[in-house]
């Protein structure tokens, strides 16, 4: 799914001309309506997020947070992000340097492509590493084969009793799948916007190929980047139906932040579900900001040139 | 011998951009590469640039003798101006000149001092050192152009290319630039050539002008040389208005109507229909008939704002329309209107052999 | 084998093969091996093993919530979204900024706290659903519920496709409609709204697509009961747990299939709603 809302757009002055608005009891009415409805699905949701989280005082909300099993959910989700981010970053500048700067057949059906987990359930998205990491799938009918290939990795494997799914391993693909297109959809449209002849101009003027990379391209997608890793760690950081499939719910090993949310929960200790619930919904905000702050900076740099 | 290309031919899947092209440039040399859009011009520039490559072949490009048909653009010492400048937006006007020395390996680049004594006479030389610190989107057309210049040449380039230097300004800044480009190659003498659609432009900066039709060059000589002798009625329209007159040919004079007209170099051919070319400041105008010399028009509209005045005549035998060009002192002593009848005479009138179509 | 050498040694920029090279290699071991993975589970069954399973009671019933649901969602947001892009983008309000900058929160906040939340805020005693208590209408733990959840993380959809086309709306264009004598109802109706169909309904399908396969602020707000009110991905779930991963797979082919047909009509749409600008390049 194209993720158009993700997409940076330049915002543009509004100019309001007398000749074509509206009266003003029709102004009135409409912002009345829309703010309404964004009260009842989005302000009132996220002030009670705080709210709940806080509602048997400041100490329950520290020791909720305080807890080991928090800050395990807490260091596994960091690990989980701090892998995911990193690689889905690198795979975004690549397929956005290749796909933006040069002309090949099939350009579109790569660009279908990397969108597909977009458009894929999270349920799904976990499930697919079950199908192929799990015991009824690839990978155990290769370690219970009769003849294996390699032999030594499937003894290597059943020795050190090594698990992807319902372990670590297997939260992290699952993160790195649910986020793969976020960076490379950023680039994409920009640096195609951007077109190639500053980079040829850098060609010319005796530039590498790496100089013109970090001299030339990098700059001028810095905040686009940023915009792409600031939303591609939000989705993974805040990941729960994909990681649910694939966790094993144990607790201080395999859960991470949403994860212990749900559990807490299902334990009926609201409170101290919303509490940790409270910590994603301040990330979320200072994802906002990051995000409007990228945008700014991105348009400021690409406003009035040319 | 600064340049040569030899045999270059470069297609884009079925469309032919380039069709067998070769060119030499002098050193020293500004050569205006002239045609209308889809001729070739921009792909010949970047083909001399490695911004393309010609289609495998005979092809060969030369700079100074040197075959550098292969070797990429980072490695030419070709400048470029890119006609929509491809300043780096986030580099200050300073750090676009340098880029170039910056991006040299270890051991040729100058030292930052000299890097910096560079950039100023760069700066000094396109007069633009108060805006040193300014980024490109602060900068007026005219100065983005001035800028791009300046940081193709800080590569000190062996030959500088130019893609329509002057394409995006309005028409004041453009005269002006040009001119300043004329002087500047005057001062320093690099190599130069430019690729533009204006043949004003191109008749009176450069030394040379080469003029591309559909992927090939149609002529190539001194701006004096190929306005006084087109090779082809696509040059001739192409340097500037034309009227076209049908007519025969006869015994060296051309014959329009009952009216002949001398053509020395039709001598020899005998009555053939022909179409005559003849420039609009090439007609003159007479209250009276000058025996079998004119013919007999009417004005059909005048217009005398400017510094010359232009008339539309028609043909009293036939109707047919065409333009004039009087100076203005003339058109004041004739005092024209409307309706009136005058009769025309016609200077150097071209006739081509073969290929009427323009 | 000349001409290949050529090419290569000539291109301006570099890196071509290293990034496309290493952008398919990624993709296939992150995506598409694993989602082979799908087809191939599935293929073990038989054909009446498979068509029994997608059209088991359960199943069906579940296509008919998360469709049903879904397509309501999409048709909330439409309309809501629209009233909410028109006036960020038209009128000056106090909080204007603030307000645009929030409309994004349903992507940053985690579906799992905006499950919890959005039950117990439209729970007969929570904050909103004790208003609705009294009219006999309950929300949490009931299809309505589904219904809210799957509207929350719709909403930025439409907001974010139909913004940009009115903000680069030329005023020209409405004061060329007015001067010709059309009122401001007509201006909308007959210049601005068939501006927008385009994006809307992009947003639309969007909206409608993420709705299909969202699983995790639904299963708070939901009471998951068979039948009723459990929809496609928690299916999935309940017979991932159960172990039943064939017919887990099955189902999930069936929202794979749809899926792939959705982002192609997205794609169509946006091809469509991109045909009045192609002429422009030259």
């Amino acid at each position: 799914m194209t993720p158009v809302a993700t997409t940076l757009h330049l915002p543009r002055a509004g100019t309001q001309r007398r000749s074509t608005s509206e009266p003003p009891w029709v102004r009135w009415l409409l912002i009345t309506i829309a703010l309404l409805f964004l009260t009842l699905f989005l302000f009132v949701p996220l002030i009670a997020v705080f709210a709940q989280g806080l509602n048997k005082g400041i100490g329950f909300y520290l020791k909720t947070l305080s807890d080991p099993l928090a800050w395990s959910a807490i260091k596994l989700t960091l690990i989980a992000a701090g892998i995911s981010v990193p690689l889905n970053c690198v795979f975004g500048v690549c397929a956005a340097w290749a796909i933006a700067k040069f002309d090949f057949r099939g350009k579109n059906i790569l660009l279908t492509l990397i969108d597909l987990p977009f458009s894929i359930s999270p349920v799904i998205s976990g499930m697919i590493y079950v199908l192929v990491f799990g015991a009824q799938g690839w990978l155990g009918l290769y370690m219970n084969a009769d003849k294996p290939w390699f032999p030594w990795l499937a003894q290597w494997l059943n020795v050190h009793d090594f698990h992807i799914i319902f372990a670590v391993p297997g939260i992290v693909l699952a993160t790195i799948f649910v986020t793969f297109p976020f960076v490379a959809r950023e680039l994409i449209p920009l640096m195609q916007a951007q077109g190639r002849t500053e980079e040829e101009a850098a060609r010319v003027l005796g530039a590498s190929g790496w100089q013109t990379f970090w001299r030339v391209t990098l700059p001028n997608i810095k905040w686009g980047l940023i915009y792409g890793v600031v939303l591609c760690n939000a989705r993974a950081m805040g990941e729960f139906g994909a990681v649910s499939v694939v966790s094993g719910h144990i607790r201080g090993e395999t859960n991470t932040i949403p994860l212990h949310v749900e559990i807490l929960y299902n334990e009926y200790n609201f409170t101290g579900a919303f509490a940790v619930a409270s910590v994603l919904a301040f990330l979320a905000l200072i994802t906002l900001a990051l995000k409007l702050w990228a945008e700014r900076k991105n348009a400021a740099l690409h406003a009035a040139s040319q | 011998m600064s340049v040569e290309v030899k045999n270059v031919t470069k297609k884009f899947g079925s469309f032919i951009a380039l069709d067998n092209v070769n060119l030499k440039v002098e050193s020293g040399e500004l050569v205006a590469l002239l045609g209308p859009s889809g001729s070739g011009k921009t792909t010949l520039l970047r083909t001399i640039a490695g911004l393309e490559f010609p289609d495998p072949g005979t092809a060969q490009i030369l700079f100074y003798g040197e075959d550098v048909t292969l070797i990429p653009a980072s490695e030419r010492k070709a400048g470029f101006a890119f006609q929509h400048y491809a300043l780096f937006r986030h580099m200050s006007v300073f750090e676009n000149i340098a880029f170039g020395l910056r991006v040299r390996p270890k051991t040729t680049r100058p030292p930052e001092d000299e890097i910096r004594q560079r950039v100023n006479k760069l700066l000094q030389l396109i007069q633009l050192e108060p805006l040193a610190k300014r980024y490109p989107s602060q900068l007026s057309g005219g100065q983005r152009q001035r800028v791009a210049l300046a940081r193709a040449l800080a590569v000190e380039p062996k030959v500088l290319l130019l893609d329509e230097p002057f394409g995006a300004l309005d028409a004041k800044v453009r005269k002006e630039l040009r001119r300043w480009l004329r002087q500047l190659h005057d001062e320093i003498h690099i190599t130069t050539l430019f690729v533009t659609h204006d043949q004003e432009e191109a008749l009176e900066v450069s030394d040379r002008v080469a003029i591309l039709r559909a992927g090939k060059i149609e002529q190539i000589g001194s701006p004096e040389e190929i306005y006084d002798n087109p090779a082809s009625p696509f040059v001739y329209d192409f340097l500037g208005n034309v009227n076209l007159f049908s007519g025969r040919v006869h015994e060296g004079s051309v014959i329009i109507g009952d009216t002949e007209f001398s053509v020395p170099e039709t001598a020899g051919e005998t009555e053939t229909s022909t179409v005559a070319f003849v420039r609009p400041h090439d007609i003159r105008i007479t209250r009276e008939a000058n025996g079998d010399k004119t013919f007999a028009a009417l004005v059909v509209r005048s217009n005398a704002a400017g510094p010359v005045a232009n008339l539309e005549l028609a043909r009293v035998n036939g109707g047919v329309q065409f333009t004039a060009q009087l100076s203005k002192e003339e058109f004041q002593q004739l005092q024209l209107k409307t309706g009136e009848r005058v009769f025309v005479e016609l200077k150097n009138v071209k006739v081509f052999n073969e290929d009427f179509s323009i | 084998m000349a001409q290949k050498l050529f090419k290569s040694k000539t291109r301006v920029l570099p890196g071509f093969r290293l990034t496309l090279g290493y952008t398919l290699l990624y993709l296939s071991l992150i995506v598409l091996i694993p989602l082979a993975a799908v087809f191939w589970k599935t293929s073990l069954l038989t054909w009446p093993q498979f068509v029994q399973v997608i059209t088991s009671p359960q199943a069906l019933a579940a296509y008919r919530l998360s469709f049903g649901a879904s397509l309501l969602a999409a048709l909330i947001n439409s309309v809501f979204g629209l009233i909410v892009a028109w006036v960020l983008v038209r009128y000056n309000f106090f909080g204007k900024k603030f307000v645009d900058a929030l409309v994004d929160l349903p992507f940053a906040l985690p579906t799992a706290v905006a499950g919890i939340t959005l039950a117990t805020l439209y729970a007969p005693n929570g904050w909103i659903g004790q208003f609705f208590e009294p009219l006999g209408i309950k929300i949490s733990f009931t299809r309505l519920g589904v219904l809210v959840a799957l509207t929350f993380i719709g909403l930025p959809f439409i907001v974010r496709t139909v913004q940009p086309i009115l903000e680069d709306f030329e005023p020209e264009i409405e004061e060329a409609a007015a001067s010709l004598g059309a009122n401001r109802w007509q201006v909308f109706w007959r210049i601005i709204f068939p501006t927008l169909t385009p994006a809307l309904i992009t947003g639309f399908a969007l909206a409608f697509a993420r709705a299909l396969g969202e699983y995790g602020s639904v299963v708070f707000i939901s009471s998951n009961i068979p039948m009723k009110t459990q929809i496609v991905p928690l299916l999935i779930m309940t017979k991932l747990e159960q172990f039943d991963y064939p017919g887990a797979t099955a189902l999930a082919v069936v929202m794979l299939v749809f899926s792939f047909v959705l982002l192609l009509t997205i794609n169509v749409l946006q091809w469509w709603a991109n045909r009045y600008n192609a002429t422009n390049l030259s």
